[in-house]
């Protein structure tokens, strides 16, 4: 075989940012640069990565990377936007600083002594995903040991796409013994349902009821049974057979816009974790923050005019959540990010793996080296603070309200918006799946049951729009039983696909929820 | 010794990281492809290294070799002339036919990286496996079920 000449490579460890798995891999290096990636059979993950992992060189490399700041569509000076900054932070009291994901462990210390030192209140996490509420799961962290050991396992959701890094330990645990139990809760029918030994296909937004169920729960006035789809005798005896298993592991993926109130479904997760006393292990894209107040409050201080300048550290939003756009009019945005985003200020921001620090992952705080110099022009945010602050103040952890679920309302509401979303046409629901993430592979496609797809004229692979209140998007028709009829699903990691999503505000907390759409064939 | 890539395809969970493993490793043109068996299995489809290649056979030009010693079939990109023929010959269409850089794209068992292909590695359910063919003898590939498609099921 012909040899090749490595040695004008090199490969530098680090964590992949992307999840809160925190896989391990290398960074290659040749001499133009990150040339890809490199799988370390000494990681975490025994070298294997998801999609998004092998695309992390893509991501630094990404034609889009901003190097100069952005006001109003034209390049500025950093020494223009500090002073604009500045000036906004004189009344400390009309700003709100936001954060997302891509911020280490050690800038949120800094964000948190900086917002002191300036006197600014209102702080909030902008990561928008129901994910963030499983925080509170990972406080009591569950390992790939439990699967192995498991007699029965719970699954919301659809690990395999969603979190491909558990799917060899869970395979393996279906192998070895036949009378082990694989649920599957979820409103369509995914990859992991095909592996299920009992598939609960519940209505669409109703997973919450159906966990109340086996979670032996009777709420008065809410048919649980009815509304979620199932037989009341399998609930109850998957329930009792969950709560008899004396090992047992409930892991949780949830998607973008599949439940109507994922507020109602994380307070189901921890009465069925108290009902069975077995551990909950969440698929956590991101194990963030949280800040002082909740995201919806901020929103609704910018409607009253008490916030008039949002300065967010992160990557994501405004990007992630074009809706939400309309709802912050005439707030003046400084959004912190790789790549230009139209309509606000931008500042280009260095990625994590472009940093130093340490990052919160599921499996407890990993160190972060620095694989790479941020990219041309762009900052940290301890820099970008240091441009605008002028010390460091004394850090306070911030502290998040609690929040407080009311169950008989919740599902009383919940069986309602199940109700009507079956008397209108169609439902559209958000699938996470890791392989759709930078478009990397095709394009993404739209999940229609093939009798809606005849009613509505589509044919397989046709070109469809999607319309909501919010907006519309077109995408590629799939035709498949996997979805029940009147349910159309996409994948949401697109933002031109998220921002046809409707949203609502629980508790201070914004919330994507299942949208009634219309759809028709483009010519 | 010749080492292929080999698929149990019951434990593929379709996650799609062996394509975008190959496709961030060869500048977005992968060459192991995904194909969905009308929703009941995920297959991928990577170059077998065939011991009587049909792809060499068709090429006009024999940019297609291959290697007795170890049963690697590569092609040169420097004699290919992006004819298409292989990709037509090939009875596993695994050969590329969007010929990105006017040359066809085929699997080379990333002869550049010493640990075998990255497709391998990256997989997360251990449903493509790395073996030789005394390996391949010994292993019980396809004998496991997982999935519980009847269809499909071959041991209770």
């Amino acid at each position: 075989m012909k040899t090749i000449d490595r040695s004008y490579t090199i490969t530098k460890k680090t964590v992949c940012p992307f999840c809160s798995f925190g896989c391990e891999f290398g960074l290659v290096f040749n001499d133009f640069g990150v040339s890809g990636v490199e799988y370390l059979k000494e990681g975490s993950s025994e070298g294997r990565l998801c999609p998004r992992g092998s695309a992390a060189a893509f991501y630094l490399n990404h034609p889009k990377r901003l190097s100069m700041p952005v006001k109003d569509g034209k390049t500025i000076a950093w020494t223009k936007i500090v002073k604009d900054m500045k000036k906004a932070l004189e009344k400390p009291k009309s700003v709100a600083v936001t954060f997302d994901r891509n911020i280490t462990i050690e800038e949120y210390h800094a964000l948190a002594a900086f917002c002191r030192n300036a006197g600014i209140e209102y702080t909030a996490s902008t990561y928008c995903e129901p994910e963030a509420l499983l925080r509170q799961f990972l406080e009591t962290p569950s390992t790939l040991n439990d699967i192995d050991n498991a007699e029965m396992i719970v699954v919301v959701g659809d690990p395999f796409n969603q979190a491909p890094m558990i799917s060899k330990s869970l395979i393996n645990w279906e192998l070895k013994a036949r009378n082990n139990r694989l649920i599957v809760i979820d409103s369509i029918r995914t990859h992991t349902a095909h592996f299920a030994s009992d598939f609960c296909q519940v209505t669409a937004g109703t997973e919450a009821l159906a966990l109340l169920g086996l979670a032996g729960e009777t709420i008065s006035g809410v048919d649980i049974a009815a509304v979620s789809g199932l037989d009341g005798s399998r609930i109850a005896e998957i329930g009792a057979s969950f709560k008899a298993a004396k090992k047992g592991v409930i892991i949780v993926c949830l998607s973008f816009a599949h439940c109507f109130d994922p507020l109602l479904l994380i307070e189901a997760l921890s009465r069925l974790q108290q009902y069975s006393g077995k551990n909950v292990m969440p698929f956590v894209e991101f194990a963030g923050f949280e800040g002082n107040h909740y995201f919806g409050s901020i929103i609704e201080l910018a409607k009253r005019k008490k916030v008039k300048h949002i300065f967010n550290f992160g990557e994501l939003f405004p990007f992630y959540y074009p809706q939400l756009a309309h709802a912050l009019k005439g707030v003046n945005m400084y959004v912190t990010s790789p790549i230009k985003q139209n309509g606000y200020t931008t500042l280009p921001v260095a990625l994590n793996l472009e940093k130093q620090g340490s990052l919160l992952t599921s499996f407890g705080k990993k160190k972060l080296e620095q694989a790479v110099t941020p990219a041309s022009g762009a900052r940290t945010v301890a820099e970008i603070l240091s441009h605008i602050s002028d010390g460091a103040g004394q850090e306070k952890p911030f502290s998040a309200p609690s929040i407080t679920v009311d169950v008989k309302a919740q599902a009383a509401s919940l069986a309602q918006k199940a109700r009507m979303s079956k008397k209108k046409t169609l439902t559209l629901l958000g699938e996470k799946i890791a392989y759709d993430f930078l478009g990397l592979l095709d394009d993404p496609v739209l999940k229609v049951n093939p009798a809606d797809a005849h009613e509505l004229g589509i044919r397989q692979s046709d070109t469809v729009a999607v319309k909501s209140k919010h907006g519309e998007t077109a995408l590629k028709a799939k035709l498949t039983n996997d979805t029940a009829p009147g349910v159309v699903v996409v994948p949401a990691e697109n933002p031109d696909v998220r921002g046809v999503f409707d949203y609502e505000i629980m508790n201070d907390i914004v919330c994507f929820i299942p949208t009634e759409v219309q759809l028709w064939r483009k010519e | 010794m010749a080492k292929r890539i080999v698929l149990d395809l019951d434990l593929c969970c379709g996650c799609r990281s062996c394509e975008a493993a190959c496709k961030a490793a060869f500048k977005g043109e992968a060459r192991i492809r995904h194909g969905d068996i009308v929703g009941q299995a995920y297959l991928p489809l990577a170059c077998k290294h065939c011991k009587e290649p049909l792809c060499m056979a068709a090429c006009p030009v024999d940019a297609i070799t291959r290697d007795e010693e170890t049963g690697l079939v590569t092609r040169s990109a420097m004699v290919c002339i992006g004819c298409q023929s292989c990709a037509f010959a090939c009875p596993f269409g695994v050969i590329d036919a969007p010929l990105v850089r006017h040359v066809s794209q085929k699997c080379s068992l990333c002869e550049d990286r010493e640990d075998g292909p990255r497709c391998v590695v990256a997989c997360s359910s251990g449903a493509l496996q790395y073996l030789s063919d005394e390996e391949i003898e010994l292993h019980e590939i396809g004998m496991r079920m997982v999935s519980k498609d009847a269809f499909f099921r071959r041991k209770a």
